[in-house]
Parts: C-alpha cells; sequence; structure tokens
C-alpha cells in the first residue's frame, strides 16, 4: 500500500460542484476506474479520499491535491492517473500523480487569479481599494457554539497583487491565505472591494493557480 | 453555455442542478439529428433525477440516430426569478438550448401538485400554455405517466398524451413526426394520425359536453379519434430496452443509486391504491436478467447501492433467486442492495437474514389502517397477528425504530378505526418490551405518518367522497388525543395539500381554467409546503364559480359519466363496481397469488399475467 498525492485540475462548469459534492463524484469515479484504493474500516466503510484544501464554489482551480492510498503496489501512480481520466467527468482532469512531500498543514498560501469586466470594475479603483489599507468583510464563524457573522481585515490578509488589464479584462493575481488557519477566497476578497468603492462587480471567473506553504514555495 | 447563464450561477442555490454536463449524459451533434426532445420533470432537479422512468425513456429516445433527448428540470424558483430579470428561456441542459425550438416538449406526469409547473415551464420556454394557442407543428407538448390516466384537467395545455408504459409508443410517436416533419404538415394534421396510434389521446378531438348539475354528460370523439383509447404495456421485460447506464448527478438527489424495477403490476388489489390498478396485468423480470444489468450499471456509473422496486417487493415471486445472485457480487465490491416495499405479511426470516447481510435501513410497515374492519373495507389483508409477528422477527434482528404508515379518512371510517391506529402502534411498542431478543439498552421508536386518503380515478374507490377539509382535521385531532402512549410520534399530511390533490386528481376539463388563473396568480410548486398558496387557489374556484368540494367530496352514481370514461387502462369498471360493492360489506379479495380475482387486465397481454 502507498500514498499517492493526485493534482486536479477543475475547469468550466464543473466548478459549480461543490467541496461536498466532490468527495461523492471522486469516489465513483474511482469505483468506474476499478482502482484498488484503500477503505477505511468500521460499520460503513467508503474510500479513503482526502481534498486537502476546498475549493469555494465556483472557484476553477489548476492543481488541487487530493491525497489517496493504493493498496495494490503493482498499480503505479501514473496507471492511478491515466484510469482516473478515463473515468472523470468533462471539467476535471488528474495533472499528475506524485509521492507527497509536504504536510497538509503546511499549506499556508493561495494565488488566484482573478477576472473582472473591466466595465463593472474599474482599474485605477481597483488599485485604490486593494492600496487602501481600509479593506473588511464579514465570515460567518462561530462563539461559543453560536454562529456569529465575524469582521475580517482583508487588507491585512492579502500576501501580494499584481493586475494586468487588456480591452475585455482586468486581471488580479493576488496570494490570499488558505489552510487550515486562515482562509479568504476571492469572492470575500470581491466582497470588501465592493463594500468599499460601493460597486458591485462581480468576478467573470476566479481561478486558483497553486498553494504555497508559510515561506512561499509551492506546495508539492 | 449562455454567459449570462454563467454569471449568474454563482449567486443561487445549488448551481450544478443548471449545469448539465454530468457523467453519463448523451451529447450529440444537434445538426445531424431530426428529432429534439426536452423531455421535462416539472419539479425540482433532485426530484426529477431520482425518476426511474426518465432515465429508461431518456435512453430510448437517444439510442435513435435521428433524435437527441435532453433533460429538463423546473429551475428552483430563486434561478427562475433570475431568469425571468434576464429574459433567459428555459433551456435544456445537454445543449444549452431554448427548449421552445425543440421538436418534442414531454412532461412526465407523477403527481397532480406539479400542474402549475407544467404551465410555469412552458412560460418559461417562451410558449404560449394553451395547446390551441401554439399553431406551428413544432414543439409538440406531450405527457405521460400515472396522472395521464385522467389528464382532463390539464387537457387544454397538451396536444397529446400517452397512457401506460412509453418504451414503445414514444418512438412510433417520434416516427410520424419525423414523416409530417419532412411533409410540412400542420399539427392538426400530425395529431389526427398520431391519434390512430394505440394509447395515444389527442384531447382536442373529443368534445365534452355537461349537464345543468355539472357532471359530463357525453365525450364525443371526432375527426376519426377512437371512442377509448387503451393504455399501453410492454408484454416482456426481459426483452425491452434498459439502460446500460444512467445520467449520474453531481448534487445529492433524493434517490441516488441504481434502481432497478423487478416486476409491473401488484398483485394485491387494496382498494385505495390506484398503481395497483394502473400497472396491471403483472410482468416479472427474470432474475438473470436483472442480475446482470445491475451489474453493468454499477460499473458504469459507480454507484455504490442497488434499490430493487416494484410496488410490492417480496411478492416477486423470484425473490430469494434473485438475492441470492446479487448478494453473490455485491459484498465484494462493497455494493448495499436495498429492498423497499416489503409487506408485512411475507417477511420471511430468511429474507430479513439476507438484507442484514447488507447494510440496515429503517424498517417501515405500512397498514394502512388501524382496525381489521377498515383493513377489509380497504382490502389491505393484513392481520395485526402477522404485523406483531413481522415486528418481533425485525426487532429479535436488532431493529428497534419501526415506522407505520396510515391513511386517515377512508371511506366507511369511524372514530373507532381511528382510535385503532393508536391501539395498533402501541401494541407494537409493547412487543418490543416483550420481545427476549431486542436489542439491548435501547428504547423503541414507533412512528405513525397518517397521510389523508385521496380517492383516485381507476380504483374501486373512484365514486367515493374524499372526507372534507373538516373531518380530516377532525381525525387527526382525535388520533393524537387518543394516543396512548409516549413512544409514538404522529406525523400527519397537510389538510389543504390533500384538498387539492383529490380536486385535481378527479377533476375533468373545465379545472383547465383553474389551473391556469392559479398559476397567473403566482402559484407553483404547489407539493412544496413553503410555497403552495391554497388561499389563492380558493380564490380562483370562487372567481371562477367552480366548486371544488364539487370534485373531492361528492359521492358519484356509479352511472355518472366520469372525466376519464373514454379511457382504459385494461379493468373494466364492471371489475371496479364490484370491489366497491365488497367494500361496502367488509368483504376481502385475495391476492392474485392465491385466486385470480378475474380483473381482466390480462386481455392486454395476450391472456396472459404473471402469477
Amino acid at each position: 500500500m502507498y500514498e499517492v498525492r493526485l493534482w486536479l485540475s477543475k475547469r468550466g462548469r464543473i466548478r459549480f460542484v461543490s467541496h461536498l459534492d466532490m468527495f461523492r463524484l471522486m469516489t465513483r469515479a474511482v469505483r468506474r476506474a476499478n482502482i484498488p484504493l484503500w477503505y477505511t474500516e468500521g460499520f460503513n466503510p467508503h474510500p479513503y479520499i482526502s481534498f486537502l484544501l476546498a475549493l469555494s464554489l465556483g472557484v476553477e482551480g489548476e492543481k488541487e491535491p487530493v491525497d489517496v492510498r493504493i493498496t495494490d503496489d503493482a498499480v503505479t501512480p501514473e496507471e492511478v492517473r491515466d484510469r482516473l481520466n478515463a473515468s472523470l467527468p468533462e471539467g476535471l482532469f488528474v495533472e499528475a500523480a506524485t509521492k507527497p512531500v509536504m504536510k497538509p498543514s503546511e499549506i499556508t498560501w493561495g494565488e488566484y487569479l482573478v477576472t473582472y469586466d473591466p466595465s463593472e470594475m474599474n482599474a485605477d479603483s481597483l488599485k485604490e481599494a486593494l492600496d487602501s489599507g481600509a479593506l473588511e468583510t464579514e465570515k460567518s464563524g462561530k462563539h461559543g457554539g453560536r454562529k456569529v457573522m465575524k469582521k475580517v481585515n482583508v487588507s491585512e490578509c492579502i500576501h501580494s497583487w499584481s493586475l494586468e488589464e487588456t480591452e475585455d479584462a482586468l486581471r488580479l493575481k493576488v496570494v490570499l491565505p488558505a489552510g487550515s488557519v486562515m482562509n479568504l477566497n476571492p469572492q470575500q476578497l470581491t466582497d470588501a472591494v465592493n463594500a468599499y468603492l460601493g460597486t458591485s462587480a462581480a468576478p467573470l471567473r476566479a481561478v486558483r493557480l497553486r498553494l504555497l506553504n508559510a515561506d512561499l514555495e509551492e506546495f508539492r | 453555455m449562455d454567459p449570462r447563464i454563467e454569471k449568474l450561477l454563482p449567486t443561487v442555490q445549488k448551481p450544478a442542478r443548471y449545469t448539465g454536463g454530468e457523467l453519463g449524459q448523451v451529447m450529440k451533434d444537434k445538426n445531424a439529428v431530426d428529432i429534439r426532445y426536452a423531455f421535462c420533470f416539472p419539479d425540482s432537479y433532485e426530484i426529477g433525477m431520482s425518476h426511474l422512468g426518465i432515465k429508461i425513456l431518456y435512453a430510448i429516445a437517444n439510442e435513435r440516430p435521428d433524435t437527441w433527448c435532453e433533460r429538463v428540470f423546473a429551475p428552483w424558483p430563486d434561478m427562475e426569478q433570475k431568469m425571468r430579470e434576464q429574459n433567459i428561456p428555459l433551456y435544456a441542459l445537454e445543449s444549452g438550448d431554448p427548449i421552445r425550438d425543440f421538436d418534442f416538449i414531454g412532461f412526465t406526469l407523477q403527481y397532480e401538485l406539479c400542474y402549475t409547473n407544467i404551465l410555469n415551464m412552458l412560460d418559461l420556454a417562451g410558449l404560449p400554455v394553451k395547446a390551441a394557442d401554439r399553431k406551428d407543428l413544432a414543439p409538440i407538448v406531450m405527457g405521460g405517466g400515472p396522472c395521464a390516466c385522467n389528464p382532463e384537467p390539464i387537457a387544454e395545455f397538451f396536444d397529446l398524451f400517452s397512457l401506460g408504459e412509453g418504451e414503445e409508443v414514444n418512438s412510433e410517436i417520434m416516427d410520424l413526426y419525423a414523416v409530417h416533419k419532412k411533409r410540412g404538415s400542420t399539427k392538426e394534421e400530425f395529431l389526427r394520425e398520431a391519434a390512430k396510434i394505440p394509447g395515444v389521446y389527442v384531447p382536442s378531438l373529443y368534445e365534452i359536453s355537461y349537464n345543468a348539475d355539472g357532471t359530463v354528460a357525453a365525450i364525443t370523439p371526432k375527426d376519426g379519434a377512437p371512442a377509448v383509447v387503451t393504455k399501453r404495456i410492454i408484454r416482456d421485460l426481459d426483452n425491452v430496452y434498459y439502460p446500460k447506464s444512467f445520467v449520474v448527478p453531481f448534487i445529492d438527489v433524493v434517490h441516488d443509486r441504481v434502481t432497478h424495477e423487478i416486476f409491473r403490476g401488484c398483485i394485491r388489489g387494496c382498494r385505495f391504491c390506484q398503481a395497483c390498478f394502473l400497472n396491471r396485468p403483472i410482468r416479472e423480470k427474470s432474475p438473470e436478467v436483472i442480475n446482470e444489468q445491475c451489474k453493468g450499471l454499477i460499473h458504469e456509473t459507480g454507484y455504490d447501492e442497488i434499490s430493487l422496486c416494484s410496488l410490492s417487493s417480496s411478492d416477486y415471486t423470484r425473490i430469494e433467486e434473485l438475492l441470492n445472485l446479487l448478494l453473490d457480487w455485491t459484498p465484494g465490491e462493497k455494493v448495499n442492495v436495498a429492498l423497499p416495499s416489503l409487506r408485512v405479511d411475507n417477511f420471511s426470516d430468511e429474507l430479513l437474514q439476507k438484507l442484514k447481510s447488507v447494510r440496515r435501513s429503517g424498517l417501515t410497515f405500512a397498514p394502512e389502517a388501524g382496525t381489521q374492519r377498515m383493513r377489509d373495507v380497504i382490502n389491505k389483508n393484513v392481520t395485526e397477528e402477522e404485523m406483531l409477528e413481522t415486528a418481533n422477527i425485525a426487532f429479535s434482528g436488532g431493529y428497534s425504530a419501526v415506522k407505520l404508515y396510515f391513511m386517515l379518512g377512508l371511506p366507511t371510517e369511524t372514530d373507532e378505526d381511528v382510535e385503532g391506529i393508536g391501539t395498533l402502534a402501541k401494541k407494537v411498542v409493547d412487543a418490543y418490551y416483550q420481545n427476549p431478543d431486542k436489542p439491548k439498552g435501547r428504547g423503541v421508536t414507533v412512528g405513525v405518518s397518517a397521510s389523508s386518503f385521496v380517492p383516485k380515478p381507476f380504483t374501486p374507490f373512484q365514486w367515493e367522497p374524499q372526507a372534507t377539509p373538516e373531518e380530516l382535521d377532525h381525525k387527526q385531532r382525535h388520533l393524537k388525543e387518543t394516543l396512548p402512549s409516549r413512544k409514538i410520534n404522529v406525523s400527519f399530511h397537510d389538510i389543504k395539500t390533500s384538498f387539492l390533490e383529490g380536486v385535481l386528481a378527479r377533476g375533468d376539463r373545465r379545472l383547465s381554467a383553474v389551473i391556469e388563473e392559479a398559476w397567473r396568480r403566482g402559484c407553483t410548486f404547489d407539493s412544496w409546503g413553503e410555497y403552495y398558496r391554497f388561499d389563492t387557489w380558493m380564490e380562483v374556484f370562487h372567481d371562477l364559480v367552480l366548486d371544488p368540494r364539487f370534485y373531492a367530496n361528492r359521492r358519484r352514481d356509479y352511472d355518472e359519466v366520469l372525466p376519464w370514461d373514454h379511457l382504459n387502462y385494461g379493468i373494466p369498471k364492471k371489475y371496479l363496481m364490484r370491489e366497491s360493492e365488497k367494500a361496502k360489506r367488509a368483504e376481502t379479495t385475495d391476492n392474485c397469488h392465491n385466486k385470480c380475482a378475474g380483473c381482466g387486465a390480462n386481455k392486454l397481454n395476450g391472456g396472459h399475467c404473471d402469477v
């Protein structure tokens, strides 16, 4: 038995499938592909498939790590990749299958590419908002078991950003906290920008390009 | 996908309902087909994707090289609102193309309370809701499924209905359409020819006249339409097409598993049950075929559960053989087998052991009525002893939660019969505590679910008045007040919902105006409590001067012309009258395995019935 880290891309309309539904989808894909996966033991065994970090509904991913355990050593990681690709629905693709190097808990940052419609979001305004140091949004959280809305200082969360403007698109590359400690997704960033500017822009597209550790090394 | 849809999807609940792209969906080149078919389920994606019929008919239509059949569901109100705001017409999930440009729009009619959704979907598609206002040949709006047995309340919205089982007749309709499309026929020309196909009912070819008291005077066919339309059946289930794959949904739907039909029809003849009388004669599928098809579906879909479905699974004569075949390979592949719709009287210890080897779910019994007299009236041939014996087998087998299904408002029901429900439930509670092999350290919970009886066409109770909302309210209160144990949890169906169901189930064509007006005043998703607007419906009845109680709460005479008298589901009215009279005398009729009661449905199958 060995553990393998699959790098999954999620593109197109399948971005509307939620994190919770992704687990069921992968379970079925693995069953169709007849991959010898390790099943959890207990009353209701299910295959061990671990999506290391949830991807928000509507966000695409370029290389999302998914850990699985293969019970038959004769089945190589490349074979797992190819068999799975033959059984995954349109929009999902295993880009690579590698030996896990880092621990899931090391994930600290996510690099995103967020595209806006220039008619909805002005480049100068966006720059101003990102430079303001005053971006805020609300996130639902828990306090003593109760659901509460918590204020989040978004400006403090943003590690770095760059902006590129073309005629039909305004592209923001941004590094946001991702992982078990702190998370901020492109929609929350957009909400904060909208609140600051008094606009109502919606991203045309948001893609998580890669995950990084605390030292900004690519998660492997 | 329309970029406008892509942009609004992040703002609606469960957007994956509207994207398509699921595994197993059929994609074709739209320029390479002659017929585009929109198969519509007039309820949410989660309900529609759970339905077996749609999977079968979708796959059959797509077997045709000349046809591309796609799926359409009712957008949830949040999505509908946004589609209307941005003028996005209702589209099919596979291609994303607007369905108003399709050749067929087919609706499956599973329950009466989906009728306003049909109008809403046609309107969202950008089409007039009334058939008479849709002048072109395409799209042909057709309907099928159980509610097609009395389609009169929705007759004005449809071009044709397909009665009975659709596997063969749908293709015949499409063949005929292909010819007429090439020929450039008018819709009327096509429909006149379609009416000659057995099982096809074209409502516009029938004139309905009424008596002064509001009852139907006559149903008169015209333009060569047959006086009586007889439902279609599939004679040989082993050789009829069954899908090799299912569309596997991304999101969690109500029934998310491989479902396999093991036989059609029902041997029991419970007098309230429409499914029994609509689906006769009995036809069984062989265990070998079921097993092979299940195996194929499991491998194609990746599902880990098989549900064997029928109206009464333990009446399948080769059930043990089938379970043996399935249990030979399913545990190794970590697949569960579920067997819903078990009867209490032939639920054997052996069967329980077999089912225990797969995952255990809750246990439900449907005694339907609380006293033996009442059960005799409805011909639910189970006794209290049988029920308690089965409950004991289950308790010894480790079950500690039981759900019991009952109906309130059955014909001849008295307060004593209502109290009997509590008494019976209490006996189940007592049986648990007296059982020495019961699960250790656990209490029992007995759930009682009491729905309201709705008389349905083609049953022996089709002439009976439905209990009025006031009577049902009294019965619900009475049951609650006389419950003898705190271990019993009782839940009821909404009376106002059952009332509308009762009106629509036995309604006539004049109700088309009511349904249309109710929809215009905002009624949709009537089967969803949060959207059901009972007061609006009642205002519409009032404004259109039609009395809903005339339809729901009135006793019909045997010689009254019923709105569905021109439709034939294989069981002559005479048989239903005989059963109705026996009910009044609390006389039972034996099940078909013990003795053929001569219902006549076997004539549809060349005199053959699998009993």
